[in-house]
């Protein structure tokens, strides 16, 4: 039986799309057979970040409408073994479908895949509900800003008072300098606010935007802080236990040096 | 008091009134009264059908404007009632409706390809805006990607093609797509789907091309000729 994960945020553009494609990705080279599924009906980019958008022939709502089979839908990665992507559909919106259909949805392709993960829209509306509907576990993204942590109080509201208890915080784009230097709150001011467990933190990394353009997930780029931060994010997600990243490794070549030679650092 | 907004709408079924939810009806039957005057005798001795949108009006006010049509322009109204399909909210939602309804099923499939109905479409096709015509299609404006253009017919776009399109998309794999600039997303002819290599060229100038198939392939060249 696989386990149904929904990444949402309720504010827009703090990195769910990027989420789900990394540790999807990050799943499916561990060896899970993963399906990504796109919700965001009348503004996918899933597909995109992925590289996929040229292989699109069905997508979900023709799933919904019973137009197609799930398997016909599904789109196979090209370099990736065991990862698939359900598209949203771009000409439609978000109430083609509704969270009774979701529920079935996530329930038939359960049975055979290890992971789902839900790219949820943002905002609380319709799209919001059809994405949480089939979740058992939710995965918050927010990012180190008073409004994206205020969002992501009220998606933590929204989310208990759907019955998905104890969701999981990710922390994107963290800037560690910025955090030093006081002009950026800390994780810990975060999770002092929110209060519930933290999944992981990924650091701003310029090349997020390379790969997001380009249609590869960063996870594979060895070099990518945040790839290998995606990387620990993805193992802890299958229940291994992983320390988190130590951000300050990308402080510079002095600090390196320092730290290298033991010197006391900052 | 406001003056009310009444537009006429003519269709293949006959007359269309489209009314504004929060005019009064008084409003509605003065500005009826003064468009039909205008309209003079057009509609005399011809015998219409006439539906209304927007405002809900009584049965009462419904004879009214019945009366009002029939001895203004001398026509025999056959019809006045509310129309129960809805204005279209907005132009995606429209053609989300009528998209798929072409089925590869179908016996006979269009074929006007030589010289048929046509559609011109004047505008960017824009991510998330579906263009369908049961005829041929011709767009003057780009199609970008995330928009999906399709025809039972040709398609030619006068200008970059970069979304879905798909021609003959009734089963027949005579029609064939055109573009000023050729570099579809997907682009399906009949029953046959392609899609661009992965690796995207840098193209610097745009090359006209046509693409049809042939022996179930999709082929695509240029079709003007060299320039020396």
């Amino acid at each position: 039986m696989g386990e149904v994960i929904v990444i949402t945020s309720g504010k827009g553009g703090v990195g769910k799309t990027t989420t789900v494609a990394n540790i999807g990705t990050g799943l499916a080279l561990m060896g899970k057979k993963v399906v990504l599924i796109d919700t965001d009906i009348g503004l996918r980019n899933l597909d995109v970040v992925l590289g996929l958008e040229n292989r699109i022939v069905y997508d979900i709502v023709d799933v919904v409408e019973g137009f197609c089979r799930t398997k016909q839908a599904l789109i196979k990665d090209k370099r990736f073994e065991g990862l698939f992507l359900l598209p949203a559909a771009q000409t439609r919106d978000k109430n083609a479908i509704n969270p009774h259909q979701m529920i079935q949805l996530c329930n038939e392709l359960r049975e055979e895949y290890d992971y789902i993960l839900i790219d949820c829209p943002a905002g609380i509306e319709q799209g919001f509900k059809n994405a949480i509907a089939g979740a058992d576990r939710a995965i918050v993204v927010t990012t180190p800003e008073v409004s994206a942590v205020r969002d992501a109080d009220r998606i933590i509201g929204l989310l208990e008072a759907n019955e998905l208890r104890n969701p999981k915080l990710l922390v994107n784009r963290v800037r560690m300098d910025m955090v030093k230097r006081g002009d950026m709150m800390s994780i810990d001011d975060i999770i002092d606010i929110l209060a519930v467990d933290l999944l992981g933190v990924v650091p701003d990394d310029e090349k997020i935007v390379i790969s997001t353009n380009r249609g590869e997930p960063a996870i594979t780029d060895s070099k990518s802080v945040a790839g290998q931060a995606f990387r620990n994010i993805a193992r802890r997600i299958t229940g291994e236990n992983v320390p988190l990243l130590d951000l300050e490794a990308d402080a510079g070549f002095v600090h390196k040096l320092k730290k290298l030679l033991g010197l006391k650092t900052s | 008091m406001g003056k009310a907004d009444v537009t006429f709408k003519a269709t293949i079924n006959g007359l269309i009134l489209i009314l504004k939810e929060d005019d009064d009806f008084q409003d509605i039957y003065d500005q009826i009264d003064k468009k039909m005057a205008s309209a003079g005798k057009f509609f005399k001795d011809a015998s219409i059908i006439v539906k209304y949108r927007g405002k809900k009006l009584s049965a009462h006010e419904e004879d009214k404007i019945r009366e009002l049509m029939a001895s203004k322009t001398g026509a025999e109204i056959k019809s006045f009632k509310y129309d129960i399909q809805e204005i279209h909210k907005t132009h995606s939602d429209n053609n989300a409706q009528t998209s798929k309804k072409f089925s590869l099923k179908k016996f006979s499939y269009f074929n006007g390809i030589k010289e048929g109905q046509t559609k011109f479409y004047r505008g960017t096709v824009r991510s998330g805006q579906l263009i369908s015509y049961d005829g041929n299609l011709v767009v003057l404006g780009d199609v970008n990607p995330g928009g999906e253009i399709e025809a039972t017919g040709n398609v030619i776009v006068m200008g970059s093609l970069r979304g879905v399109v798909h021609a003959g998309a009734d089963g027949n794999r005579e029609a064939i797509v055109a573009a000023l600039n050729l570099e579809p997303t997907q682009l399906r002819i009949a029953d046959i789907i392609t899609r661009s290599p992965d690796e995207k060229e840098n193209k610097s100038t745009y090359i006209p091309e046509i693409a049809y198939v042939k022996d179930d392939t999709v082929y695509i060249e240029r079709f003007l000729p060299l320039l020396k």
